[in-house]
């Protein structure tokens, strides 16, 4: 037993690595891969009477994604994810910028506070935007009391609230990657540049912002990509007119019945997404 | 800028502080405050369903970090410790694919597959696809600290004076590695425990974790109660986190004095023969 045990440990047999490593790997095979493969299978299949589905290949489902009406929700979905990336990256950025080289003793505190919100249930924040931003929300009342406004905005159900709960959601996935980019950066080449006579704007845009480039573009995948998906936060924060892709999706599988349909739109998410990482790969290794 | 970390921070903070004023607010409707009770939290306490939906998901994430935790330390030792093989870096990638897949993927994926293979949604369904999704936490966060003992000779100590690589691996590395370990296997629990869209689509009829406990309160009627619920989750939040990192910051200083301990050990265990 001994033995049999330190040959799996050493790792002097190529076997032994396999070993470790294969109850993982068959765990992600069973439960990541083969459901991926059968979503994709499913997509390129036939519905069926009564939601059944029945095994003949069709590329319909496809052609019917790409029909104006779910176009229009594919677009719009793709807009709110860049436009929620765009404003995490403005919001984030000053501050990645700051936990780096401002916060000093407090760095392990603001980082720890960056990941509470992080951690808390997403559907307990919906819950409290949804009471901030309703139309006799907080907010709302608070501006009326002052003064700036003379009837309540309409703050809940637009695009405006539902870009608001994405980039609050996923602030956090753009902040850490800029902040580990931030982090490695050698602050001799910071001080070289001043030396040299840059100021700080020159400095920043010809030296930190190149040399960090790979952790925004690490940080912009990370918040597109679960921006693509998301659903909840168009339930509860958006109205009809905002409507995306992830809502589709969950509609076609829980309501509509048409597995099928629903299958093909994750498909092309699924495209979307692997087309993101290939890029995200091709800028990483200049690290 | 500090004026601008400032508002960063309030706007982090701004839903948690409503949600903890708002559960202390004596009003059914959410918007004004009518004075101080504590009868949400009471009204917690008494509602069956929702303290049994509680218990469901505390032993799905139970289950579901025991079983990542397990299949993480074995993957992160051969790809931490183990010569480069073949296929290293196809594993580490094919490790950290479940943190890149949206969870709607994930969960109409499962979901379709076990329709399919008419698998029956139940517990342990859920469970297993709970803990595919917490294995990249707990794969990477044992990985580093195996990586950063890896200049350790201690285990080179321990095999001169007489020990196997599996006694080494037992009483050194292991010990060394523990904080790592338990610390990955909080973040699996914590993950497990606030998923809500895999859960969503794979758990049955029957099953009902407290996040889609949560899901069909928010669905069928505004209650602040939730309020409530909220905040004695985020506590028990800040608890696990306030632990994890103390675990990870301890466990330098313990690590030295763990292994002098073993030191000792295998010296004074290497000297009794003779």
């Amino acid at each position: 037993m001994d033995a049999w045990l330190s040959w799996l440990i050493c790792g002097r047999s190529r076997k032994s690595s396999y070993a470790l490593l294969a109850p993982a790997v068959l765990w992600l095979a069973l439960f990541l891969i083969i459901p991926v493969a059968c979503l994709l299978e499913l997509g390129f299949l036939r519905l069926g009477p009564y939601g059944t589905v029945v095994f003949s290949l069709t590329l319909s489902n496809f052609s019917r994604a790409i029909e104006p009406r779910y176009l229009e929700i594919l677009l719009r979905t793709l807009g709110y994810a860049g436009i929620t990336t765009l404003l995490c990256l403005a919001l984030g950025f000053p501050a990645a910028y700051y936990l780096s080289f401002r916060a000093g003793r407090r760095r392990e505190l603001c980082l720890a506070a960056l990941m509470i919100p992080f951690w808390t249930s997403c559907l307990v924040a919906l819950y409290s935007w949804m009471i901030i931003l309703g139309r006799e929300g907080l907010l709302n009342s608070l501006l009326l009391r002052s003064g700036l406004i003379a009837h309540p905005l309409r703050l809940l159900n637009t695009p405006f609230s539902v870009v608001l709960g994405l980039a609050y959601f996923y602030i956090p996935f753009m902040v850490l990657p800029l902040y580990g980019s931030l982090e490695k950066l050698p602050r001799q080449y910071l001080e070289a540049s001043y030396d040299l006579g840059a100021g700080r704007a020159r400095t920043f845009f010809k030296v930190t912002l190149p040399l960090c480039l790979p952790g925004v573009v690490a940080g912009c995948i990370l918040t597109f990509i679960p921006c693509m998906g998301d659903f909840l936060t168009a339930e509860f924060l958006g109205g009809p007119r905002t409507y995306l892709v992830g809502n589709l999706i969950q509609n076609q599988f829980l309501m509509a019945q048409d597995w099928p349909f629903g299958a093909a739109l994750t498909s092309v998410l699924l495209i979307l997404l692997v087309a993101g990482l290939y890029f995200y790969q091709r800028v990483e290794p200049q690290r | 800028m500090s004026a601008y970390i400032a508002a960063f921070y309030a706007f982090l903070y701004a839903p948690l502080a409503v949600m903890f004023v708002f559960s202390f607010n004596d009003a059914r409707r959410n918007v004004a405050w009518k004075g101080f009770t504590l009868k949400w939290y009471a009204q917690l306490w008494r509602d069956g369903e929702l303290l049994r939906s509680l218990a469901t998901s505390l032993e799905l994430a139970l289950v579901a970090a025991a079983i990542a935790t397990l299949l993480g330390l074995l993957a992160s030792y051969a790809l931490a410790r183990h010569p480069k093989f073949r296929g290293r870096q196809g594993c580490s990638a094919l490790l950290s694919v479940p943190l890149m897949m949206p969870e709607i993927v994930m969960g109409v994926g499962l979901l379709s597959l076990f329709s399919r293979a008419r698998v029956p949604l139940n517990f342990w369904t859920l469970a297993c696809a709970h803990a595919m999704i917490a294995l990249p936490y707990t794969a990477s966060a044992i990985r580093a600290r195996l990586l950063s003992l890896k200049d350790s000779r201690l285990e080179d100590a321990a095999m001169d004076l007489g020990a196997t690589e599996w006694q080494a691996f037992r009483k050194i590395t292991l010990p060394l590695a523990r904080p790592a370990i338990v610390a990955g296997a909080l973040l699996a629990f914590t993950v497990s425990f606030e998923d809500f869209v895999t859960s969503f689509f794979i758990a049955g009829i029957g099953i009902v974790t407290l996040p889609i406990k949560i899901y069909s309160m928010m669905k069928f009627g505004v209650t602040p109660e939730i309020n409530a619920l909220a905040c004695c989750l985020l506590l028990a939040t800040v608890a696990l986190l306030a632990l994890r990192q103390r675990l990870l910051s301890g466990a330098q200083e313990r690590a030295a004095d763990a292994a002098d301990r073993a030191l000792e050990g295998a010296a004074r265990q290497a000297a009794e023969p003779a």
